[in-house]
């Protein structure tokens, strides 16, 4: 609830998910700062800036669902039934 | 500038040395909306809404570094479109280079701090917006914002507002009070007194309290702004404080974003916001709100508080608890594009501006059909009270209402 110095620039250890995202707070999901070292360094983040930013992307799509999508489904029902033939992606012409 | 023939990329010349390090700093963040043109901002944006000048929408905001670094520009230029921001922050929530990408990067759309960047670089090379030269000049004379006018501030009045409740000066806790209401909406401070001591919460107020320089930072004033903060943090910690309690979003800003800027790791007070601590004390039983307040209200949700921190589910708790109220909700998400116009120096520099903005969020008041708009803001309740009257809609704040329930006599000035 309040704010601290040490507190908000001490975020929880990380932990990996992938090759290139690390995971801190529960369903915060980071790109792994080891690739932001070079063109575009990483900004300076408080806790409360990454979870205010989090949470609002979580209010405003439940917001956008609200107000203009008549039913809400998974992904994977929008999936073809029967599983891509040619899964290396090439395409044939 | 001079192009070189055959298509080549153009020779650049930034003209000075300190624009040279101001496009160096700026140009990533200017270069993340330049380059991707979303343009989400412009109908969050409250200027934007009533304005439709495209020289004082977020993406010209970015727009323009782009083009000093190109050396196309001088902050001489453009110096007077950035007065036209109440550094609201929804531009930079919205932005899906925030919304959506922003945690995952640690890289997020910054026009507030662009905004203010540029102010800062034009008030270097001393180019002045005139109001807000004034406003600060006098701001630095008297330790205080002149929020009476001509009516002189003092720093011998800084607590009168609190004269008759027998707050000690220093201990742990400290109440901090913005200028605005120590000295003009003094209903505020003396509701939040009064609400604390009910509530049987310690607190004292500083030996000498200067004007926290939060909105010197925001108009370019950045040398008087860390002053300003340098002094308070000293007082402060003369008094013995632990913890800085805040009733304003707008010291709230200033001390959790602009005071760890300056000290770093060194800032070790804490800092409560009021209304949160207020929502914990109804929850855990320690205050209980009992006297009914017959009002139809609707919640103006504070830009510094919603769009800035994500604080927006505390104060809705505290109305749910008053009885008597009908309430009228309006959710967060919609309130971004909402705002009073009261922020960023704007109704110094421009109050026909201010205006018209907190005359459109009335309008929206209007369409509910309440009688009251609560506030959690005292830079806003000036100018929506002002456009209030005209649609005979109440503007009251969230602790002066609270502070009613649980039959406290308020007192103070709310005009």
């Amino acid at each position: 609830m309040s704010y601290r110095y040490d507190e908000q620039h001490t975020p929880p250890e990380p932990t990996r998910v992938t090759d290139v995202a690390i995971t801190t707070f529960e369903d915060l999901y980071e790109v792994d700062p080891r690739l932001m070292q070079e063109w575009v360094t990483q900004q300076e983040f408080p806790n409360w800036d990454s979870l205010r930013i989090m949470n609002s992307r979580h209010d405003h799509l439940e917001w956008m669902h609200e107000h203009f999508a008549h039913k809400v489904i998974h992904g994977s029902e929008l999936l073809p039934a029967d599983p891509d033939p040619n899964p290396s992606g090439e395409v044939s012409l | 500038m001079s192009l070189t023939d055959g298509g080549a990329e153009p020779e650049v010349t930034v003209r000075d040395e300190r624009t040279q390090e101001f496009v160096a700093e700026w140009r990533n963040a200017s270069y993340n909306c330049y380059s991707s043109g979303h343009k989400f901002c412009r109908e969050v944006c409250p200027v934007m809404q009533v304005t439709r000048n495209e020289s004082w929408t977020p993406t010209a905001f970015h727009a323009n570094v782009v083009a000093m670094e190109r050396g196309e520009l001088d902050v001489a230029d453009i110096a007077a479109d950035y007065v036209n921001c109440t550094q609201c922050g929804a531009c930079e929530l919205r932005c899906p280079n925030t919304l959506f990408t922003g945690d995952f990067y640690r890289f997020r759309t910054r026009t507030v701090d662009v905004v203010k960047a540029v102010r800062a670089l034009a008030v270097e090379k001393d180019i002045h917006q005139p109001k807000w030269q004034s406003w600060n000049e006098r701001t630095d004379e008297r330790t205080h914002e002149p929020v009476l006018g001509d009516i002189d501030i003092s720093q011998e009045r800084v607590r009168d507002w609190a004269a008759d409740l027998n707050i000690p000066i220093g201990g742990e806790s400290i109440l901090f009070v913005d200028c605005e209401a120590a000295y003009y909406r003094t209903s505020v401070p003396r509701a939040v007194a009064q609400i604390l001591q009910a509530a049987g919460y310690e607190f004292g107020l500083m030996a000498e309290q200067w004007c926290c320089g939060g909105p010197a930072a925001e108009m370019g004033y950045v040398d008087q702004a860390r002053r300003f903060a340098e002094h308070n943090l000293a007082d402060w910690r003369s008094v013995g404080a632990k913890r800085v309690l805040v009733l304003d979003p707008h010291d709230y800003i200033s001390f959790t974003e602009d005071y760890p800027k300056y000290f770093g790791a060194d800032f070790d007070i804490e800092v409560v916001l009021v209304v949160e601590l207020i929502a914990d004390l109804i929850r855990d039983g320690v205050l209980t709100p009992t006297v009914p307040i017959e009002r139809t209200i609707t919640y103006h949700d504070p830009c510094r508080l919603n769009k800035r921190k994500g604080i927006w589910k505390e104060p809705r708790e505290i109305l749910r608890a008053i009885p008597g109220l009908t309430f009228r909700d309006v959710d967060r998400v919609t309130q971004w594009s909402y705002c009073s116009g009261g922020g960023g120096g704007l109704p110094i520099e421009k109050p026909e501006l201010t205006a018209a903005i907190s005359a459109g969020r009335i309008a929206k008041a209007a369409d509910l059909a309440v009688d009251t708009l609560v506030s959690a803001c005292p830079w806003s309740e000036r100018p929506l009270s002002e456009a209030g009257a005209a649609q005979n809609i109440d503007v009251i704040d969230i602790h002066e209402l609270l502070a009613e329930s649980l039959g406290i006599t308020v007192g103070g000035s709310r005009s």
